[in-house]
């Protein structure tokens, strides 16, 4: 089976929870106010990627591009609308989320695999690849607490591009870790990207590192998409919005 | 039903992770480690046995007190630690519920898993106490295992709810605690059903733990039961257990929205 993403007119509504707590409930209810407001942060939204693509997702903050990462992940779903994705997903999971600070870094890369959705033996199979990947041998059997945000970094990108999944979600998480290990992920991305097996999607404000490995852009503008095509015109449309 | 298994078959793996990692860190960064798992329960064992022994001098037939509390102490920690964790568990797992998808209710069950591993340890303590006091187990012992199966059911669909509705009102993690505690003296664990008063024992025995409790007394010591009582606690157990799981199983698709 091909790895693919659709999306199909989607509209994602969320509740504002301003009115969440009893405190809040009874001047909301004198005023008249309703209980909890919605708010819509994707606005019939229809695009579709197929194997070997890799796409970027760009926009101002608050403009929906996690949301879109949420429901390629199925961790949230459409309002209305449908959203179909083939294929394993292993988002890469932000620091902290996924680790058990308490835990050493060894203990966690079995912890971490197994949240992206894999086996033991998956693991044991890329185990080595994994640690050297990191760089972090010899912190190995440390508590990952005592872990820098960078080497936390590393240790969670290096997890989450071996994991065997077909479509790959990248947001924002190459803005830690030195300059380096930033080349490192990037070629390695781009390594995955030219076996033209994956779907990669992109999240980043980094307009370099976007045009250089993402032939594809999408610009949203507040749930709307506003521009799907080559990413050079995806910024020059952005920039021109802005002024 | 088979949902119901899911998290067992395709998730096995990231399940005994989960629950690993609820043991293995709990103790980590302290001098005694695992050994509070037996300490906590021999701690409060020692407390409501000087209180409840010493002062009150409830009647246990030719039980020693100790033994007695016992017997209902270590089911009712699991049940009691069990709910407790299991209600935060899905609100300390925010950031997982936001990136990654499985079935949610590994999170709920990898802590109960993991208390039912501190049960197991405690009873070594139990069955210690035992041969010290020399009291010959009746025949019927191995018949707590099904009862522990029923509690194991109530305790497992209360923690789903909990978990679930914790998400939605941070308030269910307060009362828990406090309705924790009006369970724990609402259930005959310290005192001997033959206490509470004969007018108010209908209503009381509503409770289901007041089924289970006494059953565990039974197949142990060979106490006399009603086993309409335990019946009924079988009945409540997996009538929550479902409910609880419907619910939890419908609005989990709105848990990410919603942390």
């Amino acid at each position: 089976m091909k790895p693919s993403i659709t999306f199909d007119h989607v509209v994602k509504e969320f509740f504002l929870q301003e009115d969440r707590t009893f405190k809040e409930l009874i001047p909301s209810l004198i005023s008249g106010k309703s209980w909890a407001k919605s708010k819509q942060v994707l606005d019939d939204v229809s695009f579709s990627v197929t194997q070997g693509e890799t796409v970027a997702i760009v926009g101002k903050n608050g403009a929906g591009k996690s949301t879109i990462l949420k429901l390629i992940a199925g961790v949230t779903y459409p309002t209305s609308g449908t959203v179909s994705v083939v294929g394993k997903v292993a988002p890469l999971i932000e620091l902290g989320s996924g680790f058990h600070h308490e835990l050493s870094g060894y203990e966690n890369i079995f912890l971490n695999a197994a949240i992206l959705g894999m086996h033991k033996k998956q693991i044991e199979l890329v185990l080595e690849d994994i640690i050297a990947f990191s760089e972090l041998e010899e912190y190995l059997p440390v508590p990952l607490k005592k872990y820098s945000t960078g080497m936390q970094m590393r240790l969670a990108f290096s997890i989450a591009v071996h994991a065997p999944a077909e479509i790959l979600l990248v947001d924002e998480v190459l803005a830690v870790g030195d300059v380096d290990f930033q080349q490192k992920c990037l070629n390695r991305l781009t390594e995955i990207k030219n076996t033209g097996e994956k779907i990669i999607i992109f999240v980043s404000h980094d307009e370099k590192s976007v045009t250089n490995f993402c032939e594809r852009a999408m610009l949203l503008d507040a749930g709307r998409i506003v521009f799907d095509g080559t990413t050079n015109k995806a910024f020059s449309h952005y920039y021109s919005k802005q002024s | 039903m088979l949902s119901l298994l899911t998290p067992f078959r395709s998730h096995k793996y990231l399940l005994l992770q989960l629950t690993q990692k609820e043991i293995k860190a709990r103790y980590k960064q302290s001098f005694v480690g695992y050994a509070w798992i037996l300490l906590n329960p021999l701690a409060l064992l020692a407390i409501y046995t000087f209180v409840f022994s010493l002062i009150f001098r409830f009647p246990t037939n030719d039980i020693p007190y100790s033994i007695f509390l016992f017997s209902a102490l270590l089911p009712w920690i699991f049940l009691q630690t069990s709910i407790s964790s299991a209600t935060n568990s899905l609100v300390n797992h925010a950031d997982l519920l936001k990136k990654v998808a499985f079935p949610r209710e590994v999170i709920p069950y990898s802590i109960i898993i993991g208390k039912l591993m501190d049960f197991l340890f405690a009873s070594v303590v139990f069955f210690a106490l035992l041969l010290f006091n020399n009291i010959p187990l009746h025949p019927t012992a191995f018949l707590f295992i099904p009862i522990f199966l029923i509690q194991i059911i109530l305790t497992t669909g209360i923690s789903l709810f909990l978990a679930a509705a914790n998400l939605l009102y941070r308030d269910i993690q307060y009362l828990t605690s406090l309705v924790l505690l009006l369970w724990f003296y609402a259930t005959p664990v310290v005192y001997p059903l033959s206490l509470v008063p004969s007018q108010y024992v209908w209503v009381y025995k509503l409770n289901p733990m007041v089924g289970i409790v006494e059953a565990y007394r039974s197949v142990l010591f060979g106490y006399p039961l009603e086993s309409s009582i335990l019946i009924w606690a079988a009945i409540v157990s997996v009538i929550i257990f479902a409910g609880s799981f419907v619910f939890f199983k419908k609005i989990e698709k709105i848990f990410a929205d919603i942390v």
